[in-house]
């Protein structure tokens, strides 16, 4: 037994505690702060009416949505870096929440569309129309390289981030509406959304689960990995299909948060080390806890206004990043 | 039954890229429990051969035989279990640690969502232990010296305890001390356990000391198969490798060894 399979229960049961602290304070922290009673009755329904209110149609919600998109982008994102051989990879990298915002700015400048189901809706079709562009262009006559996964989800995201500003900037009356949305939030997104991308999330993850060996073979070379029986096409396909899943079903949930994808696989390995059957857990729990921590970081930064979550997962992303750089862990 | 106790044939086995055939119609039996190597000059295809005995290279026509089974149609896993190949230039993410290294040899062992059983443990400390990385195990590989690493992932091919293990230039960035320490571990690994071995190596003199079945290419063909003593005549290596040579007795082995004189064809002229 490794250092590391000795350490693993400490480390998930830590990561699972400070993720049951973490929903915990997403629950009683914010422009009001309840008690820790307080939150008992107006979950046990007998609070008063206020704050049964913002307990459980404001902040429960988001108590569900934020662990679960950060999970599911930290398995996203560990499941990219892996495909393209490139730890500074993420669904960004591949052009998904760039190909998300373009779909939902497009609708919105086309239909006037400002019902969430409906901008969520064109969200997941984004992310899932750009994942199948880009896996199209990088399969044609490169045999899918991590490089040319790289270099095709670049250019599209470059692309499709400049149509968003140029829409953007010939639309201003939606502006104001849709760049809150476009830096991704988990303010106001009723549990019925949740409940619609549950499955496109319980797919995506089981998938991930079933491709945590196939992965393992896939960080050597391609000739390893086909020398030790691993089908490599058929893998990068499925791992394609599983990251569009998670990373749809999110931005569908949430918007595009950014940084989550990219940070959380660094922390995850600097945990529990590179094999995936131990990094996707751990990815899952750190992108959950991370993404609630951001959560609540988001309604005190600009207090009382509340701070799109995606700026925070990005400043305090790229600070943990540098730290672990420095430590080399990276 | 198992398949590798009847040998590897290749049988008129063509493999092309693009137009070009790399392999032209070549057969050879692979002779089981022996060192086989495939010596030539750049680009004859000796590389392509042995991929394509592992089936990383589709056949254009003919076929490898593991037994009398067409490797062209068995499963991934099945040939992973029969053959293992350590490619010329292997790589994987730098702060992998050793023993998740050759962990992944147990790949083709392992059913999807399997739990990791008492056997891959056996078989990943044998291979440690066997090639001498043990006390390695924690360390990350971007850390190893290049001897160590090639160590390492010898032992990653152990892992996947198969009957006939290919490797592709195996000693290609070592140094001499590391070159005859690599293939002292691999002709060992062949007369203690029996382990068919094929090997690319580019230096003739290294490819005679440790081959018992020496492979000359040229030109995507064979031009000759033999013992070392049988192939290793000033003649042949001319017309193969287009070097003038001398071919006297290794004092210390048993075996030919080559002196190389002057480029019979010069490719790179001297100017004025």
């Amino acid at each position: 037994m490794t250092a590391t399979a000795n350490r693993l229960p400490l480390i998930y049961g830590g990561l699972v505690l400070l993720l049951g602290v973490a929903v915990l304070g997403s629950l009683m922290l914010g422009y009001t702060i309840y008690t820790p009673g307080e939150l008992w009755d107006a979950l046990a329904g007998s609070g008063t009416s206020e704050a049964d209110t913002v307990i459980r149609e404001y902040r429960l919600p988001r108590a569900i949505v934020a662990p679960l998109v950060g999970a599911a982008l930290g398995v996203a994102g560990v499941i990219v870096q892996t495909l393209s051989r490139n730890r500074i990879a993420s669904p960004d990298t591949l052009g998904l929440n760039a190909g998300a915002s373009l779909a939902v700015v497009a609708v919105s400048a086309a239909f006037g569309t400002s019902s969430l189901f409906g901008l969520s809706f064109a969200a997941a079709s984004g992310a899932f129309l750009t994942s199948v562009l880009v896996f199209a262009l990088a399969a044609t006559a490169g045999g899918l390289s991590p490089l040319r996964i790289v270099l095709v989800g670049v250019t599209f995201a470059g692309l499709m981030n400049a149509m968003v500003e140029v829409i953007l900037t010939v639309n201003e009356a939606e502006l104001q509406q849709l760049l809150f949305w476009l830096s991704g939030a988990f303010v106001d997104r009723p549990l019925t959304l949740v409940a619609r991308n549950l499955p496109l999330l319980a797919v995506g993850g089981l998938m991930a689960a079933m491709l945590a060996r196939p992965l393992d073979a896939l960080q050597t070379d391609d000739a390893t990995a086909q020398s030790l029986g691993a089908p490599v096409r058929v893998i990068r396909i499925a791992s394609f299909v599983a990251v569009a899943l998670l990373t749809g079903a999110s931005v569908a949930m949430a918007g595009p948060v950014g940084f989550v994808g990219l940070v959380v696989p660094h922390a995850a390995r600097a945990l529990v080390g590179s094999r995936h059957s131990e990094k996707l857990g751990a990815a899952a729990l750190v992108g959950a806890v991370y993404a609630t921590a951001a959560d609540i970081l988001a309604r005190f930064v600009i207090y009382p206004t509340e701070a799109p979550v995606g700026a925070i997962t990005a400043v305090v992303g790229a600070a943990l990043l540098l730290v672990l750089l420095r430590r080399r862990a990276a | 039954m198992d398949k590798a106790l009847n040998g590897l044939t290749v049988d008129t086995l063509s493999v092309a890229y693009g137009a070009r055939l790399a392999v032209d119609a070549i057969s050879l039996a692979v002779p089981k429990g022996k060192i086989t190597v495939l010596a030539g000059p750049n680009g004859c295809g000796k590389s392509t051969l042995l991929r394509a005995i592992r089936r990383l290279h589709v056949a254009k026509s003919g076929c490898v035989l593991l037994g009398d089974t067409d490797i062209g149609k068995m499963r991934e896993k099945e040939i992973a279990r029969e053959i293992g190949l350590l490619a010329q230039s292997p790589s994987a993410p730098e702060d992998m640690r050793v023993e998740e290294l050759v962990r992944l040899g147990r790949y083709p062992h392992q059913a999807m969502l399997q739990p990791w059983s008492k056997d891959d443990a056996a078989a990943v400390e044998d291979a440690m232990f066997g090639t001498g990385v043990g006390h390695l195990r924690d360390r990350r590989i971007g850390s190893l010296s290049g001897g160590q690493l090639q160590r390492v992932w010898i032992a990653m091919v152990l892992a996947q305890q198969t009957d006939i293990i290919c490797l592709d230039e195996p000693v290609n960035h070592l140094d001499m001390a590391h070159q005859i320490d690599c293939l002292d571990l691999v002709s060992r690994l062949n007369r203690e356990h029996g382990r068919t071995v094929v090997l690319v190596l580019h230096d003739l003199n290294l490819a005679a000391r440790y081959a018992d079945l020496l492979v000359f290419m040229k030109d995507g063909g064979i031009v000759s198969a033999g013992s070392p003593r049988e192939l290793m005549t000033e003649e042949l290596i001319a017309s193969v490798f287009g070097i003038q040579c001398r071919v006297i007795e290794d004092p210390v082995h048993d075996r030919p060894l080559c002196i190389p004189m002057r480029n019979s064809s010069p490719r790179f002229e001297v100017q004025g």
